[in-house]
């Protein structure tokens, strides 16, 4: 044990070209599923909190549903549209990072519109009926509502890359963890650990613990700013 | 101002009926009840925050200025809260001034107390003339003298804008003082309306008549 951590933190401080690699895709991936994620979850979630429509209730249940999916299922989901049995073979997808991305979309989306849509259903009917007060407009009462969600969607980011970037299920059922292609951390953690060699895992595990706790981090900082 | 009769009801109770009535510019209307006779629920409607069961009940076109019981702060300085109705900042600070909150301008809203918040409130809703000013308990959370300074700003405001203002209150004593005619709600109700001394020194009606003499009036 002792010895396979000091070969990964020799691994990490020697800049290992797999090692690097596996970061590179690692984050290219995250980054780009939480931030799409962002963009699609952030409007969901303030419209679902802020609006009252027959029907939003069906749809916070459903949200909070798939809030709950697990990867593998929206894994083997995105398999079978895009394997050679699927309506989308012909995009020739499967195994890249960007069906990766995809599929971490669709499980990261849900959790980004739930927690938007928690924060402005509680604040909602509060900034409606103050603007409306002073008489301000329809469109200058949604734009004072998404300044104050400033802090939840930087909360609701940070909390997207998290699962992002810790999640194993989806991205190893359509992106196959191929060596230089489409391994991340936590599909390489798996398959060097299966294979014995528990340095390269060690590594990422760190790498892995490391980001984990400064996103944390983070995400504490912006709860106190909200917490006033 | 001639506001029509209305009835406003949740999940199939009818929580208030009211007749038609008016409002004249330049008054003050108290408007007092016990708890749950639907005094917040006519503010509500009125300002048009709750839809009524069917009709207008506020003719169109009327510039209405609503103080909620619960008034939300944002997430911004004081200043730029009570700007948001008028950007007036010179009108901004008198108001602040007359309410004691000029020392407070560029504090964040959100981080105010409750009486402080109540008073920036007070303050916002007061930027912009108006027809009629509906102000739901704006003194609930107050001290004495925050209370007084408000009071008196409701005064001033009244005389500027030549605004009616519907006053809310659960203060007797605020009604007294303040208010040129009062309504008195009752089971959803309005029981009765009519000049202040009249209501509140000779009601008509027996649900006034019994709450005041519970009140010690």
């Amino acid at each position: 044990m002792q010895t396979a951590l000091e070969k990964a933190l020799e691994l990490i401080l020697s800049g290992d070209a797999q090692l690097k690699n596996i970061l590179a895709v690692t984050a290219r991936m995250s980054l780009s599923s939480s931030f799409l994620a962002l963009l699609a979850g952030v409007p969901l979630g303030i419209w679902l909190g802020a609006c009252r429509f027959r029907g939003r209730g069906a749809l916070v249940i459903l949200n909070r549903t798939l809030m709950g999916m697990p990867p593998v299922v929206c894994g083997l989901l995105f398999y079978l549209l895009f394997s050679g049995v699927g309506p989308f073979r012909g995009l020739r997808l499967l195994f890249t990072v960007r069906i990766m991305v995809l599929a971490q979309v669709v499980l990261i989306t849900p959790l980004v519109t739930g927690s938007m849509e928690s924060y402005v259903s509680g604040i909602a009917g509060a900034v409606r009926e103050t603007a409306a007060g002073l008489g301000l407009s329809g469109g200058r009462t949604f734009l004072l509502l998404v300044n104050e969600c400033r802090y939840p969607i930087c909360s609701a980011y940070l909390l997207a890359f998290a699962r992002a970037i810790a999640e194993v299920g989806a991205v190893s059922m359509v992106g196959g963890a191929i060596a230089w292609k489409t391994n991340v951390m936590t599909t390489a953690i798996m398959q060097y650990t299966n294979r014995g060699d528990f340095s390269l895992g060690i590594a990422l595990g760190l790498i892995l613990l490391g980001l984990s706790l400064l996103v944390n981090t983070l995400i504490s900082l912006v709860q106190r700013g909200l917490s006033r | 101002m001639r506001i029509g009769s209305f009835t406003k009801s949740y999940a199939g109770r009818t929580v208030l009926e009211m007749p038609e009535f008016t409002l004249d510019g330049g008054m003050i209307y108290g408007v007092i009840s016990a708890n749950g006779s639907g005094k917040s629920t006519l503010a509500k409607v009125l300002a048009g925050a709750e839809p009524p069961d069917g009709g207008t009940p506020v003719p169109e076109g009327v510039r209405i200025g609503y103080l909620p019981q619960k008034s939300y702060a944002f997430r911004m300085s004081v200043q730029a809260n009570i700007c948001l109705a008028s950007g007036d900042q010179g009108k901004a600070m008198d108001r602040m001034r007359a309410l004691g909150i000029e020392h407070l301008a560029r504090r964040r809203a959100d981080r105010l107390s409750g009486g402080e918040t109540a008073r920036m409130a007070a303050a916002r809703v007061m930027m912009r003339p108006c027809d009629l000013l509906i102000l739901d308990e704006p003194t609930a959370s107050m001290d004495m003298q925050s209370t007084a300074l408000t009071e008196r700003l409701i005064q001033d405001f009244r005389r500027e804008t030549g605004c009616a203002v519907l006053l809310i209150t659960h203060s007797l004593g605020q009604a007294g003082r303040l208010a040129d005619r009062i309504l008195f709600l009752s089971r959803g109700r309005l029981a009765e309306e009519g000049e202040r001394e009249q209501v509140l020194r000779r009601p008509k009606h027996p649900d006034t008549r019994e709450f005041l003499d519970f009140c010690g009036v």
